[in-house]
């Protein structure tokens, strides 16, 4: 049976020593964010991972859900552990206080995210498309629907959803058919059928909100015609108790190779009633205006299915004794040596510990952008930490769930013929690991969203505000020759970044197609050199500490910067000359010939 | 002042020697006040009457006021004499040419005419702005002699920047009196001259008018929003984007019943006109409301209001209630459609498609049918649309983009009569290229060459019979004969960039192996240039690539300086804008024949920047070198300073001539047709023993004059009149007009030296967040931003 601790020093080191804590606590409503408030909240929930969702992560994966008549179960252990979530406030961790909420910052509950899909990632689902539906009817909802559902939101008594996908339309929601008609009593009339609803039915909560994509009857075509509409499952009654049922079903629930355990729903509204949300037709811009939020939460399933998996992996490496060390046995006295004494393992290892925690430190950094986004006072400071987090969402969407995949089978590789054995656990989360690349945005549009929209946007705004700090602090640290092994080859990547990025940019004005053709290498250059440079600050942050390092995280902090710097970093070289190679063979290539 | 008198016509011998030296307007409302302002503007002397005592002389002030400004320059109206009808018309005793612009009564004009009989000298011209009063109404009893030195002079409003000026002759008008105007038309004044029939509204208004009832009808009809008739008319119809009900705000809803009226009484009952007359019962309300467009103050079919907060908020008329509601920007398929395919457009099913087939269909079915009417050639309905109404294309040249066959099909289809000349066209386009001229079908069915007046040059018919010397994506060098090169801009927005910088070196590569004589920077576009490409140095800069925009600008004085010092002559000619970077490719030619409405300026600090191609040293030689300039080192860096800091920008080329952006001797063309010609002339008149300027050092006051400007910046800034950022830019332009910290005015100071400095302030500027946000401004809404 595989086990999990939450890497909680790792966390603090990240939250103090790499962000910059006072920029957090000079927000409004985070002076109290110290230590004194983070630890316990972490360690709480630390617990809460290790001990209650963990152990359901291996049942739930072999139970599933199951659906009986429209009503949909979740997998033994599930609706008391959702109980015990919501009685801890967990759900409300990040909700405003006018709802009952806690109103911490995003920091810390994408760390808290980060342990639940390290524990059970299929769990972690019902709460977090709740949160999604919260913010979304938070910014854009009515002050009288706020007023009857956030609170219930927050408490996690009702959960949410969001209908997007519908049979004929994913990525292309212009094309979606269900329909919207204004009924005389100020609501509207839905019909249509959507797919592919994670939680859209299930036994936990005991009301369950839609937020659906539909259109009205004088919707222009394309997605400038659509609009956002909250259809509860339940109808609330006077005193705000779920009454009527609504014309809303589940009608099926998918089989898949992961997340087994998380109900993903197909959905049909037959004249359901249900209320507009927002401007009429501006469905899809309120629903963008929550992306950022949703696809970061995205990129942290597959930071923490990744960690959950290396646990693992260097547990089984160091137990696990087969042949010797090619450089001499490392332990004669036992039959053979544990197989962390082989290269090609600690390469494994050391790789996956390298995305991890690189990951870890750009999803906090970006993290706390995203908190000054939402709250410093001067707004532009917000635009431009708002900037940031648009330009570093689809980075993080994309590289941290192929990190997360990857991770997942090199975790299993490490375990060998016993890591494709269910009872090891590693194959599952494979399985898991593998949705976030698609959902949310499958990472080939997030890239597309890099290349076309962020990198073109305001002539490059967004991207200042990486650039210049990335070059400010080279810049600064060019003369430390304690710094050189970790600067120079940030350096070098970042002068890659700045000449592919030159050349998509001039090639993408004069035909899109070439900007759609390095969009992935791109990303991938991009989000390797945004890792340097976080690496570069954590061995910066360590190297005076790792004189005195009774336990030796500084050491590892360093000799993991090392094998970053000088053995993952330099594929940047490999991904510029595929950028600079053009999209010729792509285009030129018969369609026949496929 | 040493300003000139006003911008002499391009040859001056037509000054001396043409048959118009002097000219009178009477009536002195907007376009007869109008009018005389124009002609001052070409330099020649106007009596300009009016039937209200002081009245002409309350216009002369009013226009002095006027923005956008009548004159092109405040010296020109002391050409205007000022008179009362009453006991003034012995002034127009000496005019050649008397121009009537009183109330359209044909009475009260003939009344008028008949007491001009006893004052005006034998052989002068008379002829009248009337709109819509057909010619032999207005001759009506006055004898054979006054027929003969009369014709129809109609101008459009505002008189200055309207191109078109359409005549009309009568049976009994001399051809040479005709040809007198049509020639000072041209040349003088800088019209195109459309010839029209003796019809009512003639060209421009006869299909104009129509246009506009008709788009007011169909959208009434179709229940389209005014927002959505004026997108659908605006980009995808090539009509200027106030669309219809934009531009009856613009000219005043209470003209309308009046135009109506008299073409009405003028045309035939069954005239498409006249049976589609229809008098909206929300017009006429908001007619006595009072709301009859943007002079009214009351509003229009849009009007601005403040809101609680005190923002200003943008309102239209529901044209079903008449009340105003939120403006709101149109949402149709069909505009996203037809975007450039018309067709698609006027075939598509939404309310905005059916809004464009049936607007299209009466105007260019009207048109059609109006040939060879109101005028012998398609052509000459096409050239009065678009300079009378400025639509981008003219009737016939929309026909063309839906296909001559398609229309009549619809017009069929529609149960309306084809006209003979679409049913004549058949297939074939009104327009063709056959060997390299441009041709136009007759009402014959046949295809001829359209003319051009005598000795006009376009680049536009040069490009058609020839193949570049030089081409990349922004910039191409032709051969404009004997041996002159044109090099063309054509970027967007003829904004410049590292390829048209290329094109300038090679340009100057190949003169230099004697590939032409001279050389002439000119294009056809709206604007000359708008400046440097600053989407690609903020993009460039937003990534941190410095080095690659100090070669950009490196490059920049490098072409610059290629240009000022080839072997040849080179002659700008620019047109519309030629701000920043096009400013300074203008300092550097040998010479400059500018276009009349050419507007130039160095604007760079309105985006944070100060000019880096050479601009701030060219200023300084040019004030320096200033005739009547005061001695010593600091006048020619406050000049300098004072109108690159203020991003100062000359409002016509007469302007320009005051901030030393043009030298007094560098020409002014007032016909933009001619401009190429009088520019090639220019050059090749250079070109005998032409030697490029020597550069001499300047003489630069260095720290002192830092501090002095400095303080005065600390002055504006003090008086508010100056953001923080503003004193940033300033303390970098003063010191690189000053010469920096180390010059000092008893020694030499190179204009390399200055140059240098320009890059270092143009590199430390670009690396500032408030210089990067006032760009970024600038590409998004095209403003400056005060930070």
């Amino acid at each position: 049976m595989p086990s999990y601790k939450a890497p909680l020093r790792d966390m603090r080191f990240v939250l103090n020593e790499i962000a910059d804590p006072a920029r957090l606590r000079a927000l409004p409503g985070c002076e109290e964010v110290g230590p004194d408030l983070i630890d316990p909240v972490l360690e709480e929930a630390a617990k809460l991972c290790e001990e209650v969702l963990f152990p359901l992560n291996r049942p739930g994966d072999e139970e599933g859900c199951t659906i009986e008549n429209g009503v949909v179960r979740t997998p033994k252990g599930f609706p008391e552990a959702y109980r015990a979530f919501c009685e801890g406030g967990w759900t409300a961790l990040a909700c405003h206080s006018d709802d009952g909420g806690q109103h911490l910052p995003h920091t810390l509950s994408m760390l808290v995210e980060e342990m639940i899909c390290s524990a059970n990632l299929s769990f972690g689902m019902y709460p977090g498309l709740s949160h999604g539906a919260y913010a979304a009817l938070r910014q854009h909802g009515s002050a009288e629907l706020r007023g009857t559902y956030l609170p219930r939101l927050a408490s996690g008594e009702w959960s949410g959803t969001m209908c997007l996908t519908e049979p004929q339309c994913g990525t292309d929601l212009g094309l979606i058919r269900t329909k919207a008609v204004p009924a005389d009593d100020g609501s509207h009339r839905i019909t249509g059928n959507k797919i592919f609803i994670s939680a859209g039915e299930h036994d936990l909560a005991e009301n369950i909100l839609h937020l659906v994509l539909a259109k009205l009857p004088d919707a222009p075509s394309g997605t400038r015609g659509i609009s956002l509409f909250l259809v509860p499952k339940f109808l609330p009654t006077e005193d705000g108790r779920p009454g009527v049922r609504n014309g809303v079903s589940c009608t099926s629930i998918e089989h898949k190779m992961g997340i087994k355990a998380s109900a993903t729903c197909a959905m049909s509204f037959d004249e359901a009633k249900g209320w507009l949300v927002g401007q009429p037709h501006r469905g899809l811009a309120a629903m963008f205006t929550m992306m950022n939020a949703a696809r970061l939460g995205v990129g942290v399933q597959g930071l923490g299915v990744a960690e959950v998996s290396y646990q693992n992996a260097v547990a089984y490496a160091k137990d696990r004794v087969q042949g010797r060390a090619l450089n001499g046995a490392k332990h004669p006295d036992k039959p053979a040596d544990p197989i962390i004494v082989h290269p090609d393992v600690r390469r494994m290892l050391l790789t996956m510990r390298a995305n991890i925690e690189g990951c870890r430190a750009l999803g906090v950094l970006t993290a706390v952008e995203h908190d000054v986004a939402m709250r410093h006072p001067d707004a532009a400071v917000r635009q431009a930490a708002d900037d940031f987090v648009s330009l570093m969402t689809p980075i993080i969407k994309a590289m941290f769930t192929d990190m997360g995949f990857e991770s997942a089978v090199t975790g299993m590789q490490v375990l060998g013929g016993h890591g494709y054995i269910r009872e090891w656990g590693m194959e599952q989360y494979v399985r898991d690991a593998r949705i976030a690349q698609i959902y949310e945005g499958t990472n080939g549009i997030q890239a597309l969203d890099l290349v076309g929209r962020k990198m073109p946007s305001h002539a490059g705004r967004l991207l200042r505000r990486f650039f210049h700090p990335v070059l400010a602090y080279i810049e600064e640290k060019g003369e430390d020759e304690r710094m050189a092994e970790f600067v120079l080859p940030l350096s070098k990547a970042f002068g890659r970044l700045q000449q592919a990025t030159a050349e998509v940019a001039r090639r993408g004005m004069g035909d899109p197609f070439e900007a759609g053709a390095a969009a992935t290498e791109y990303l991938k250059l991009f989000g390797l050199t945004a890792l340097a440079f976080v690496w570069a600050r954590m061995a910066e942050a360590a190297l005076d500490k790792a004189e005195d390092d009774p336990t030796g995280f500084y050491r590892a902090k360093l000799g993991t910067a090392r094998f970053f710097m000088e053995r993952l970093l330099p594929q940047t070289g490999a991904l510029t000359s595929a950028i600079m190679a053009g999209g010729k063979s792509l285009k030129a290539f018969e369609e026949a010939a496929f | 002042m040493n300003a000139p008198v006003s911008p002499l016509p391009s040859t001056r011998q037509d000054a001396a020697e043409g048959p118009i030296r002097k000219v009178g307007v009477i009536g002195a409302g907007v376009m007869g006040a109008g009018i005389a302002a124009h002609v001052a503007n070409a330099g020649v002397p106007v009596v300009l009457l009016d039937i209200v005592p002081g009245g002409a002389a309350k216009a002369v002030e009013r226009m002095l006021r006027a923005d956008p400004a009548p004159f092109m320059h405040k010296s020109a109206a002391r050409l205007v004499q000022a008179g009362d009808i009453e006991g003034g018309l012995p002034l127009l005793a000496d005019c050649d040419w008397i121009v009537e612009a009183i109330v359209e009564r044909p009475d009260a004009k003939r009344d008028l005419y008949s007491r001009l009989e006893d004052v005006r000298k034998p052989g002068s011209i008379v002829s009248s702005n009337t709109s819509t009063i057909p010619l032999a109404a207005l001759t009506q009893g006055l004898g054979e002699g006054f027929a003969r030195d009369f014709l129809i002079t109609h101008f459009f409003n505002p008189p200055r920047y309207m191109r078109l000026l359409e005549l009309v002759r009568g049976p009994a008008t001399r051809a040479d009196a005709v040809e007198a105007i049509a020639a000072f038309g041209d040349r003088r004044l800088g019209k195109t001259i459309v010839h029209c029939k003796d019809t009512p509204g003639f060209i421009a208004n006869r299909i104009g008018g129509l246009w506009m009832q008709s788009a007011i009808n169909h959208a009434v009809d179709l229940r389209l929003t005014v927002e959505e008739a004026d997108a659908i008319m605006g980009k995808p119809m090539g009509v200027p984007k106030t669309g219809v009900f934009g531009l009856l705000d613009l000219v005043g809803l209470d003209l309308m019943p009046h135009v109506a009226a008299s073409m009405k009484a003028a045309l035939p009952a069954t005239d498409p006109y006249v049976t589609g007359m229809r008098e909206h019962a929300l017009i006429a309300r908001m007619i006595a409301e009072g709301r009859t467009g943007r002079k009214g103050g009351k509003g229009g079919f849009y009007n601005r209001e403040k809101s609680a907060s005190g923002e200003s908020l943008k309102r239209a008329v529901d044209l079903w209630t008449g009340d105003y509601r939120d403006s709101a920007k149109a949402r149709l398929d069909s505009l996203e459609a037809g975007g450039k395919d018309l067709r698609a457009l006027a075939e598509h099913k939404d309310r905005g498609g059916q809004y464009a087939r049936a607007v299209l269909l009466d105007t260019l079915g009207y048109a059609a049918s109006l040939v060879p009417e109101i005028a012998d050639s398609p052509a000459d309905v096409d050239a009065a649309m678009r300079l009378g109404y400025n639509w981008r294309w003219g009737p016939f040249e929309l026909v063309d983009r839906l296909g001559p066959g398609w229309l009549a099909a619809a017009l069929r289809e529609a149960g309306r009569p084809v006209p003979a000349l679409l049913e004549k066209a058949g297939e074939r386009p009104f327009y063709r290229v056959e060997d390299g001229r441009r041709q136009v079908l007759g009402t014959d069915g046949e295809y001829r060459d359209i003319p051009r007046p005598e000795s006009v040059l376009l680049l536009s018919d040069i490009k058609l019979r020839t193949q570049p010397l030089a081409r990349n994506g922004s910039a191409s060098l032709w051969d404009v004969g004997d041996g002159v090169a044109c090099l063309e801009f054509h970027s967007k927005m003829n904004a410049l960039d590292p390829e048209i910088l290329g094109l300038i070196g090679k340009a100057v590569a190949m003169g230099k192996k004697g590939a032409f004589r001279a050389l002439v920077v000119h294009n056809e576009a709206d604007n000359f240039s708008v400046g440097a490409n600053i989407g690609l140095a903020l993009f460039a800069a937003n990534i941190g690539a410095w080095g690659e925009i100090e070669g950009m600008i490196e490059g920049g004085q490098k072409a610059m300086r290629a240009m000022r010092d080839a072997p040849f002559p080179v002659v700008g000619a620019p047109a519309g804008m030629a701000l920043g970077g096009g400013c300074e490719i203008l300092l550097h030619c040998d010479a400059v024949q500018a276009h009349a409405e050419t507007y130039i300026g160095l604007v760079e600090v309105g985006v944070g920047l100060i000019p880096g191609w050479g601009g701030c040293a060219a200023m300084l030689r040019r004030w320096s070198e200033a005739p009547k300039a005061p001695r010593g080192p600091m006048p020619p860096v406050a000049k300098a300073f004072e109108m690159i800091s203020t991003a100062q920008v000359a409002k016509s080329a007469a302007e320009a001539r005051d901030l030393m952006l043009l030298r007094p001797t560098d020409g002014i063309t007032m016909n933009r047709d001619r401009l190429l010609a009088d520019a090639k002339s220019r050059a090749l008149a250079m070109v005998e023993g032409y030697a490029p300027a020597e550069a001499k050092p300047l003489r630069l006051p260095g720290a002192s004059g830092m501090a002095a400007l400095k303080m005065a910046v600390e002055g504006a800034a003090r008086l508010g009149k100056a953001t923080p950022h503003d004193e940033v830019v300033c303390a970098h332009l003063a010191e690189t007009l000053t010469g920096g910290k180390r010059a000092d005015h008893t020694a030499d100071t190179t204009e390399d030296q200055v140059r240098a400095l320009e890059v270092k302030g143009f590199m430390a500027l670009l690396k500032t967040d408030a210089t990067l946000a006032r760009v970024e401004h600038m590409l998004e809404t095209g403003r400056p931003l005060r930070n």
